[in-house]
């Protein structure tokens, strides 16, 4: 049996393969799978943010620790579905229509992830319609958007207006962020959450969820 | 005149009259001081210190300036007018443009020539006897566009605004006034007949008066991308006779002709071994082929090694730290200039960084082990966030060349020859750039190779248009970001290497 610290620590350190190999060890002992994510997995994500506030890291930690904790998941999510374990909130996350960076909208993806979030990644350049359907179909309550270009900014609120003409506003909670997204900007569009860092996602989605 | 100010700049104390009013921004611009946000108060790249007189504290002052700092009488320069006399010091200092020296074979022709790289910061002139390629005249300045915004990215914002034609008009104008001190400067009596003009697809698009619109959202495709070709009357330039003026074609996304200049300049088009050329700008371009298939991309590495975004950054200019070296565990640095240290520029940074890991006093993982700062020289320092920011230029840039290397079905230790391009590629220290894992191979494939947009542009004054149209053609543009793998491999590029090679 693994010392399952050593999972956590694999996690805030940035250790991918540690990280894969414990939680596979402690699958083959026959460890519940929530219990990796609920006790280990999600407590060492909000280290990680929690030394992001405090200066202590910095994003490339923030890449290398959400890269640990993915290798981890990959194994325990096909469990959890398995077992028809209910996550917190479904969040459609993606890069706005025109905007191609993505190392902002996949930090936040695995800060949600490790917070206990279902997240349909749609990717980048990812167009009103997408965001919609992610709705419609996939049944995703939470909706976040990023952009880090003051050109493709306002397709965030287009989107905003699409889900309105849609119909499912009302089913959907929107969180923006992003270099040049402000809270002012989230109010003028009409979003419901902002969040200045990927550290501080989960905080917003939380605020917006409850 | 009882409605003008007195101005005093420092150091140098150059004086002059101001006319009441007159934006502090538009007079420093003619000193060659540059406005990183386009004078927008947005950053702090401007900054004055008041040595007499007074510039009120404004909002974004309070923002973006520490009390000690606003004590000591620092402004934002971008943020005042001239309402009484006064003298201040320079946070900036202008910097040596690299010019270009080397040889090249060619035929003859008539008259003169003209090749031109038009840089997002800096352009780069050359008058050049056609006859016997003998450069006449040379002439640098900075790009007058620069006033409206530092990186491409500003530019394509302030060309939304506008339409893009106070751009256009500054930067031929500006380019013309180039090209008529250039044949004052040699007192040339020959007409000239060509001039080749190179540079990024932004500059490439406001010059030639398209839309930037395109480049501005994905797919971020030029408009127009190939060659295009004026006359001087339709620049408004004082030249007689007929003279053909190129802009030669972008190669895609932002990589525009200079990148092209810079293929032919190295011979990587012809190169039977795989070789790679890196220009280490805002925009990080990596180039990697030989003579059957050649890509190129963009990298988005960001002004790091321009010394920007680092806490006491600045450009390769006096008194800036240009290099670092640990003695016996002692930081030895040295100062361009000799005098006194005012900051830290590109390869001074990879160089702090690489002796901070033999040191110790930073993990390969980025961290420093120091606090709150590594004290380099002086009361110059490197912060824990500037060694973030070079992490993350230098993986996106080793991860640029890791991609471009798997789609040739190769790997970056395959590469045979590295060219080192621009300003940057002449100062850094290989073994540092070996050392932080920028570059992973042996120094001896590693050449600086100077101002390769400009030898090329001039490579192409002797040229058939039509044969570098072709090469362009076949030079296939990647965007990083599309590629599924671009992601995991920058994350991979992420920490130091922990040990020296």
């Amino acid at each position: 049996m693994p010392d399952l610290q050593t999972l956590h620590d694999a996690v805030v350190n940035g250790d991918a393969k540690s990280a894969r190999t414990i939680t596979a060890a402690a699958l083959a002992e026959g460890v519940e799978p929530m219990k990796l994510v609920q006790e280990y997995m999600m407590p060492a994500m909000a280290e990680v943010g929690r030394r992001f506030e405090t200066n202590e890291y910095f994003v490339p930690e923030l890449l290398l620790a959400a890269r640990a904790m993915k290798a981890a998941l990959e194994l325990v999510r096909p469990l959890l579905t398995a077992q028809g374990a209910q996550p917190v909130g479904r969040v459609a996350i993606g890069t706005v229509k025109g905007d191609m960076h993505d190392i902002g909208k996949n930090l936040v993806s695995a800060m949600l992830e490790g917070g206990g979030y279902d997240i349909i990644d749609l990717g980048v350049n990812v167009s009103p319609e997408s965001f919609v359907a992610a709705v419609k179909e996939k049944g995703a309550n939470i909706i976040a958007m990023s952009a880090l270009l003051t050109t493709t900014m306002p397709s965030m609120k287009i989107t905003v207006e699409a889900l309105k003409q849609a119909g499912v506003r009302g089913q959907v909670k929107i969180l923006i962020g992003g270099a040049p997204v402000t809270q002012k900007y989230a109010d003028e569009i009409g979003a419901d959450g902002f969040s200045e860092s990927a550290a501080g996602a989960v905080a917003a989605a939380k605020k917006v969820v409850g | 005149m009882n409605t003008g100010h007195k101005l005093k700049l420092q150091p140098g104390g150059r004086q002059q009259e101001v006319p009441a009013g007159a934006p502090l921004q538009d007079v420093l611009f003619t000193h060659g001081v540059e406005f990183p946000c386009g004078g927008r108060g947005r950053c702090k790249g401007c900054r004055v210190k008041m040595l007499s007189g007074d510039l009120p504290v404004g909002p974004e002052e309070i923002n973006l300036l520490t009390a000690a700092e606003l004590t000591d009488g620092w402004r934002l320069a971008c943020r005042h007018q001239m309402a009484g006399d006064l003298e201040i010091e320079l946070a900036q200092w202008e910097m040596p443009v690299l010019g270009d020296q080397s040889a090249f074979n060619f035929i003859p022709r008539a008259g003169l020539g003209v090749a031109i790289d038009l840089g997002t910061t800096t352009i780069a002139a050359q008058l050049v006897d056609l006859k016997n390629g003998n450069v006449l005249a040379v002439s640098t300045a900075l790009n007058a566009q620069a006033r409206l915004g530092a990186d491409i990215m500003s530019r394509i914002d302030c060309a939304l605004r506008d339409g893009g034609t106070e751009l256009c008009r500054l930067v031929r104008a500006q380019l013309g006034q180039m090209v008529k001190q250039l044949l004052e400067q040699a007192g040339a009596t020959e007409p000239v007949v060509r001039v080749v003009i190179v540079g990024n697809s932004v500059m490439h698009h406001i010059f030639c008066g398209l839309s930037v619109a395109p480049l501005a959202t994905h797919p971020f495709e030029p408009e127009h991308p190939g060659r295009l070709q004026f006359t001087a009357a339709q620049l408004g330039w004082p030249l007689p006779g007929p003279v053909s003026i190129e802009f030669l074609p972008c190669l895609g996304g932002f990589v525009g002709s200079d990148v092209l200049a810079g293929i032919v300049a190295t011979g990587l088009q012809e190169s039977r071994d795989l070789v790679a050329l890196l220009d280490l700008g805002t925009n990080g371009e990596v180039v990697v082929g030989n003579r059957d298939r050649i890509l190129c991309a963009s990298t988005a590495a960001g002004p790091a090694f321009e010394g920007a975004r680092i806490a006491m950054g600045m450009r390769a200019a006096t008194g800036a730290i240009c290099a670092v070296e640990a003695r016996a565990g002692v930081l030895d640095c040295r100062v361009i200039g000799g005098g006194e240290p005012r900051g830290l520029c590109g390869s001074g940074l990879v160089d702090a960084v690489a002796a901070g890991l033999d040191l110790k006093m930073i993990e390969p993982g980025g961290r420093m082990m120091v606090s709150p700062a590594m004290s380099l020289a002086g009361s110059i320092a490197l912060m824990p966030a500037d060694v973030r920011e070079l992490q993350l230029a230098k993986g996106a840039i080793a991860a640029g060349l890791c991609i471009l290397t798997a789609r040739l079905g190769a790997s970056p230790e395959d590469v045979q020859m590295l060219h080192l391009a621009g300003a940057f590629g002449n100062y850094i220290s290989r073994a540092s750039a070996r050392r932080i894992g920028l570059l992973r191979l042996p120094l001896s494939r590693i050449v600086p190779a100077g101002n390769t947009a400009l030898h090329g542009a001039k490579r192409a004054l002797f040229e058939d248009p039509a044969a570098w149209d072709a090469l362009a053609q076949r030079v296939e543009h990647v965007t990083l970001n599309e590629d599924p793998r671009f992601h995991d491999v920058y994350v991979e590029e992420m920490p130091f290497p922990a040990h020296a090679f």
